[in-house]
């Protein structure tokens, strides 16, 4: 009987949040942005969230020009479903709100190329793909312990140590997009402008001033003080509080 | 000897000292009022005299020439004198320059006089000279600085008037300005005066006549305690005199008079720290802050000015106006600065303004962020801070980078090209649990990878035990009668307790697997028949005998007594035998 109660209770819920999601959508349409914010805030209080739920968020507050909660919200929906088009778009519009031009350095080399190749999927991904390929190797070994002849014997040998390759590879990738994942922490300033020091004190002279709505990626962290770096690779540190992580 | 030595030398003298040329003053040190006579002696008649510039003084007259010749015992002497009256200008110590005179082709020069000038000395007037004047200069003419207020503000406007009392009884034909007031660490104004105009009014408790000479509005740009250096002012009046002329009216002297309004100290207080806002540009007054873009709607490629402007009262030409914080891809000229500012008694007045050129790049909306302008306001004491609204600039379509090559097919048709787009939210979603565990590093994940490796070794453990069981023999056998007898002699073993049926069964079981083994129909079926079929198939005789006893028996018994022993042992038999025959068939 409990257990029935519990299960009523998180389907309601799920309900919930779902209809939240429908309702906001519906305001969003009518052009009562501010109410729609409020029923999409509703669903991520229920702990629940998804890309699309990011997405339309951001696009909520893009309508109210609020300039650093449309772009926190498109980063959390790209972190979420990074290849989306619509995603990408929009936040291009959002960043058209900000005051800060801060131009990318491109990456090149060997590192960039390994990147772009452990990219293309989540690290969680990568996992279940290593998990194929740990179970193909199994069938090979059978198809390889068991078949009759030699040639398919042979062919079910040379499998077998593909997938164990494969599977390395996978595990591998895995690893380092954790690894990525963890150490990569994009913000977003959130104070309409903050001054980045090169020291982590109040007296500290201003090296730059970022403005509302600047990505910036989190490096260290110490009391207060957080050092954060422009997509430029410029350096300093700014007051937490300035700042919202996104992962 | 020494004697006639010394009289040849004095004798030489006079013949030395042919020409003099000197210069004199009749005083080297006098008072800043009083004068001074220089003049020029030469002894010969030069030419060319060439006076020195006098610096600091002013020639009131000269130059005069006076030449004099004396027969005086048969010895003449010759003079020529270049009179000057000066009146110096300044304390201190002057130097009257050299003069010049040519003489026989030669240059002569005059030595370089010093004269020290020193305060202003009462003169005495003599009372019994008719000439003299009734009434001194002193007491009855007076030059005034008035300042508005002696403790401002920095940059609260002040005002210095100027103005020269003068009583009735004397006239003034003319004044020239000697020092200039100097506004040091004010910025200061004047106000120009048309004409001159006399005005009656009260000073030292009595009536005078003035004149305002000179209005200035100054605004002090710093702290503490600043002087305004003095108006000096040469007057020439004219005084009456105890004298009549011949119609009993009373004459007048020339004078001379100079007066000084006095050095004047401000002391200016700096504005209050408590309360300064940040972004204080130094606005002391009282304004008013607008913002205004032309248009806020614009297509590609028009540009829009954004009008930042402060009107009002106060030190509009003094500080800096805010700029404007726009988003980078908005290109922003520098802006324009105009200014319409009258300056009054009271101070400036008017309005200042920045204009701004904007041009958007892109398509999409942009916004102005709201501007903030403090000042200080002096009749509350504390500083005061105007907010404008943010500005959103909306540029309707933006340059599309697809569309710069003009293709022109009919035009009717009303061509929709791809461009840049806000996208609408997304109606579908799967919502997620936002504390998803990572199945990456999960326990569950290690075992899922590693499960595949630990099924080899099972792998291996089962096929090995396979092989096992497949050479265990006589296993095998037992194995193989059960199946057979299973297949066949299900039947039979059913029936086992009831005589006939159970013979019935049996014969009817092996006679079907002779059936199935050498696929023959039940009409060929004969003993002979059988026995060379199977013994064809290379079965052993014995086994071949003893099936077709079995057989033979099963017809027997069916009709004879037969224990239930004798049952189960021809059950057991026929088992034996098929299997026998199975394995050699």
């Amino acid at each position: 009987m409990k257990h029935l109660v519990y299960i009523f209770l998180f389907i309601t819920s799920f309900v919930f949040a779902q209809s939240g999601f429908e309702k906001g959508n519906v305001l969003y349409q009518k052009g009562q942005y501010e109410q729609a914010v409020q029923a999409y805030e509703s669903v991520l209080d229920n702990h629940q969230q998804s890309a699309e739920l990011y997405f339309n968020l951001g696009n909520c507050y893009y309508k109210l020009n609020k300039v650093a909660p449309a772009i926190y919200n498109y980063e959390k929906a790209l972190v979420l479903h990074p290849e989306d088009v619509d995603i990408a778009n929009n936040l291009k519009f959002a960043q058209k709100l900000t005051i800060d031009e801060v131009k990318e350095v491109p990456k090149v080399g060997f590192a960039k190329l390994l990147r772009d190749f452990t990219g293309m999927c989540h690290y969680n991904t990568w996992a279940w793909i290593s998990v194929v390929f740990g179970l193909l190797f199994l069938v090979f070994f059978i198809g390889y312990y068991f078949s009759p002849t030699t040639v398919s014997k042979r062919i079910f040998f040379f499998g077998m140590f593909v997938w164990i390759l494969c599977l390395l590879v996978s595990v591998g990738a895995a690893i380092f997009e954790k690894n990525h994942f963890v150490n990569e922490r994009p913000a977003i300033v959130f104070e309409e402008a903050a001054e980045v020091k090169n020291e982590p004190q109040k007296a500290s002279p201003a090296t730059f001033v970022v403005h509302e709505g600047t990505k910036v990626f989190v490096e260290e962290t110490l009391g207060k003080w957080k050092k954060i770096q422009l997509t430029d690779g410029t350096e300093g540190w700014i007051e937490s509080q300035a700042i919202r992580e996104v992962k | 000897m020494k004697k006639y030595i010394l009289l040849l030398l004095i004798s030489f003298q006079g013949l030395l000292a042919q020409v003099q040329f000197e210069a004199k003053v009749s005083r080297n040190t006098l008072g800043l009022n009083e004068r001074l006579r220089v003049d020029f002696i030469m002894n010969v008649d030069g030419d060319n005299f060439v006076q020195p510039n006098f610096e600091g003084f002013r020639v009131i007259a000269g130059p005069s020439q006076q030449i004099s010749q004396s027969w005086i015992n048969g010895r003449s002497s010759f003079e020529k004198v270049y009179s000057y009256f000066l009146l110096p200008l300044q304390k201190g110590n002057l130097v009257i320059r050299q003069a010049v005179i040519e003489f026989n082709g030669q240059l002569y020069k005059t030595a370089p006089v010093r004269v020290t000038v020193t305060n202003p000395v009462q003169q005495q007037a003599d009372p019994n000279d008719p000439n003299a004047p009734q009434i001194s200069a002193d007491n009855n003419i007076y030059l005034v600085a008035d300042i508005s207020k002696t403790n401002p503000y920095i940059n609260e406007p002040i005002t210095v008037v100027y103005k020269l009392y003068f009583s009735y009884n004397i006239g003034i034909t003319n004044w020239r300005e000697l020092n200039k007031p100097k506004y040091n660490d004010f910025w200061s104004q004047n106000i120009d005066i048309k004409q001159l105009v006399a005005e009656e009014g009260m000073f030292k408790g009595q009536r005078y006549r003035f004149v305002t000479l000179r209005k200035t509005v100054l605004y002090p740009q710093k702290s503490g305690k600043l002087n305004i250096e003095p108006l000096s002012l040469d007057i020439d009046v004219q005084l009456p005199t105890n004298r009549r002329d011949m119609f009993g009216r009373v004459m007048v002297t020339e004078g001379n008079k100079r007066v000084s309004a006095g050095t004047k100290t401000i002391n200016v207080k700096a504005l209050p720290e408590a309360g300064k806002p940040e972004g204080f540009t130094g606005a002391v007054g009282n304004f008013d802050f607008k913002v205004t873009p032309t248009k806020t709607n614009l297509k590609n490629g028009e540009s829009l000015d954004l009008v930042v402007s402060v009107s009002g009262k106060g030190n509009l030409k003094l500080f800096d106006l805010p700029k404007p914080v726009a988003p980078n891809s908005l290109e922003m000229y520098d802006a324009v600065h105009k200014e319409n500012v009258d300056t009054g008694l009271s101070g400036m007045m008017g309005k200042i303004s920045d204009s701004y050129t904007i041009v958007p790049q892109y398509k999409g909306k942009y916004p102005i962020k709201p501007m903030q302008f403090s000042y200080f306001d002096l009749s509350s004491g504390t500083y005061k801070t105007i907010s404008s609204n943010e500005i959103m600039i909306n540029v309707l379509d933006g340059p599309t980078a697809t569309n710069a090559v003009a293709s022109n097919t009919g035009g009717n048709k009303n061509k929709i090209e791809k461009s840049e787009q806000f996208k609408f939210i997304k109606l579908k979603t799967e919502l997620l649990p936002s504390q998803k565990e990572d199945f990456f590093g999960s326990l569950w994940y290690y075992l899922v990878l590693i499960l595949p490796f630990l099924m080899v070794p099972i792998v291996i453990v089962f096929k090995k035990r396979k092989e096992a069981l497949a050479g265990d023999v006589t296993g095998n056998r037992i194995r193989m009668n059960n199946r057979l007898a299973k297949k066949y002699l299900s039947e039979a073993k059913k029936q086992i307790n009831n005589k006939e049926p159970f013979y019935v069964a049996l014969e009817k079981a092996m006679h079907n697997f002779l059936k199935a083994k050498l696929h023959i129909e039940t009409s060929e079926m004969s003993k002979d028949n059988i026995q060379e079929l199977l013994l064809s198939r290379n079965a052993n005789p014995e086994v071949v005998t003893d099936f077709i006893a079995l057989t033979e028996n099963c017809e027997l018994a069916r009709y004879a007594p037969a224990s239930s022993t004798s049952i189960q042992n021809d059950f057991d038999k026929a088992v034996v035998i098929i299997s026998e025959l199975e394995k050699q068939i």
